[in-house]
């Protein structure tokens, strides 16, 4: 039996032995907390448009999608808006479900639904619990609602740190524990799982197995510390024809295939956090750093961002940046025939995020439920890099600055 | 005056701005925490009680389960509570619950429409904490010293 089939198996079986716990219990406890409604249903949406001032290259909040700001469309509906439901049903007061379904631009620029989380709870006691299924990535400091454009004060978060990891959310197993002391509350989550993620243009789909995952939060009074360690493999089929081109030309090409390519790699990501909120104002950022030999690069990139809050509104000011920690570029096989091979990897290598961004923006909680903000982004791309932006179109300058503005009307139901 | 039971131990142009808006506002009663007469329960820091609220804290200090009663959206009382013990607006209140619901990590506290059916609640479960207008106050709950 591989190691693979064995994991499979080990993680089938715990889920089983999680279900049947569920089971015992739910015939031990009956439905005595008639307070909390069997089901309950919720939504959230952003409504946004993106103006940028780079149209020979888009500018995106994703890398998982095809279109944006700029080149595709000079007002962009595409970056931010998306739409959310979700259906929470408390089985018992020990056990719940939660089943999120989000409609965003995807891979494919369909907006078609798809699942963002589904997963069954056991809260064995108000601090402990486990739960099953599609889980929220535990990386970030507001990863539980990158995608609640309601619960942030930004327009988004930060681009250069949230792209370090852009995908959500993990198929397998989580637990989270908490505990108390006077007025500081520790909480200690793990989880274990895979993922896998449809790339755009037909480029076939990323996965990330045996991934793992712990996270602690410290949160006393009005100061959050957040700290995360993932690891992940992860494979990447479309380099695969790129690296199989350099391996037909023997040792020294399978060397550049070996360390390039994005087959079971080791992607390790570590990630800190930090926020003081006292009310009516509130500072916080984030540092992480990526760690993989590949194609893709090693990255890191931090941000600092703190805002005022006058009444109904809430103008902010952020600095981020990221860079590569890897080399950008490479002079690959000193042999004419692979000069395309080369130009394939260069244009890969080179596509490593580098960029410094100013925002400045306000939030209005004009009216319940709804808010509106306006953001202005000034980028600075890294020297003779197209930073985050893509679709890069003839006569696009590398290493410019490129101005970004963006709208969105945020709301809960 | 409104202005001298708000903590100024903050100076800026935040509590300025918040300290108009109560001024423009309607007028608002002094709001107090309340548990049970029965309860164990006597003294809470602010932070404390907010974490309760929050679902931050599901335990009192001594281990007691903390079973907070919320009032209504949009109630004055509400308002006031969150403004005092928390310095949040409702916007904020509703961004961090909605934080917490769209992850299934947990729902906020269940709510009665007024102080009366706060207290109500409160005399029928001695693990219960609420807030309700001081002038409500009388032997059936106990108000808590809030530092």
């Amino acid at each position: 039996m591989s190691i693979r089939q064995t994991q499979k198996l080990r993680l089938r079986k715990l889920i089983t032995i999680t279900l049947v716990a569920l089971g015992l219990q739910a015939t031990a406890v009956h439905a005595e907390d008639t307070d909390t409604p069997m089901f309950s249903f919720g939504g959230f949406g952003t409504l946004g448009v993106v103006h940028s001032s780079e149209d020979k290259a888009n500018y995106k909040s994703s890398v998982m999608v095809p279109t944006g700001a700029g080149y595709s469309h000079a007002w962009s509906a595409e970056v931010d808006s998306r739409i959310g439901a979700q259906v929470t049903a408390n089985f018992s007061p020990y056990i719940s479900a939660v089943v999120q379904v989000i409609a965003e631009q995807r891979y494919d620029n369909s907006y078609t639904p798809s699942v963002e989380w589904a997963n069954l709870k056991y809260q064995f006691t108000p601090d402990f619990s486990i739960r099953v299924g599609r889980i929220v990535l535990p990386d970030f400091l507001v990863s539980d609602y990158r995608k609640l454009g309601y619960s942030n004060v930004w327009v988004r978060p930060p681009i250069e740190v949230y792209g370090l990891l852009p995908i959500s959310s993990n198929d397998g197993v989580d637990a989270s524990y908490r505990v108390h002391a006077g007025e500081l509350t520790n909480t200690v989550q793990a989880m274990y799982g895979k993922s896998e993620v449809k790339l755009t243009n037909e480029g076939g789909v990323a996965q990330a197995k045996d991934a793992w995952a712990i996270s602690d939060t410290v949160e006393y009074g009005h100061t959050t510390l957040h700290v995360n360690y993932h690891q992940t493999s992860l494979t990447v089929a479309a380099y695969k024809p790129l690296f199989d081109g350099f391996r037909q030309f023997g040792p020294e090409g399978i060397a550049i295939a070996d360390k390039y390519d994005v087959a079971n790699k080791r992607y390790r990501f570590i990630t800190l956090g930090a926020s003081y909120d006292p009310g009516n104002w509130f500072v916080m950022g984030e540092w992480g750093s990526t760690s993989i030999e590949a194609v893709i690069g090693k990255r890191s990139a931090w941000y600092a961002s703190g805002g005022y809050r006058l009444g109904k509104f809430t103008p902010y000011l952020t600095y981020a940046q990221v860079k590569a920690d890897s080399n950008t570029s490479d002079p690959g096989l000193n042999v004419a025939p692979a000069a395309s091979l080369n130009a394939g990897l260069n244009a890969l290598l080179g596509s490593i995020p580098v960029q410094k961004t100013i925002s400045v923006g306000t939030r209005w909680d004009f009216m319940k439920n709804t808010d509106l903000k306006l953001q202005f982004d000034h980028i600075r791309l890294g020297a003779g890099m197209p930073g985050t932006l893509t679709e890069l179109q003839p006569g696009f300058q590398l290493g410019g600055t490129v101005n970004v503005f963006s709208t969105t009307l945020d709301f809960v139901f | 005056m409104k202005q001298i039971m708000f903590p100024f131990h903050r100076i800026g142009l935040a509590n300025i701005g918040f300290v108009l808006i109560l001024c423009t506002g309607q007028t608002m009663a002094e709001v107090v925490a309340v548990v049970s007469a029965e309860s164990p329960v006597t003294a809470l820091s602010r932070n404390q009680v907010v974490d309760i609220f929050l679902g931050r804290m599901s335990r009192f200090p001594g281990g007691e389960q903390a079973v907070p009663i919320d009032q209504e959206e949009d109630s004055a009382a509400r308002d006031e509570f969150y403004a005092r013990f928390a310095e949040l607006s409702p916007a904020q209140v509703k961004a961090h619950w909605s934080k917490i619901i769209f992850t299934g990590r947990g729902l906020p506290p269940k709510t009665v429409s007024n102080s009366i059916e706060v207290k109500k609640a409160v005399v029928k479960n001695p693990n219960a904490i609420g807030y309700i207008e001081r002038s409500l106050v009388d032997h059936s709950v106990k108000v808590l010293l809030t530092q």
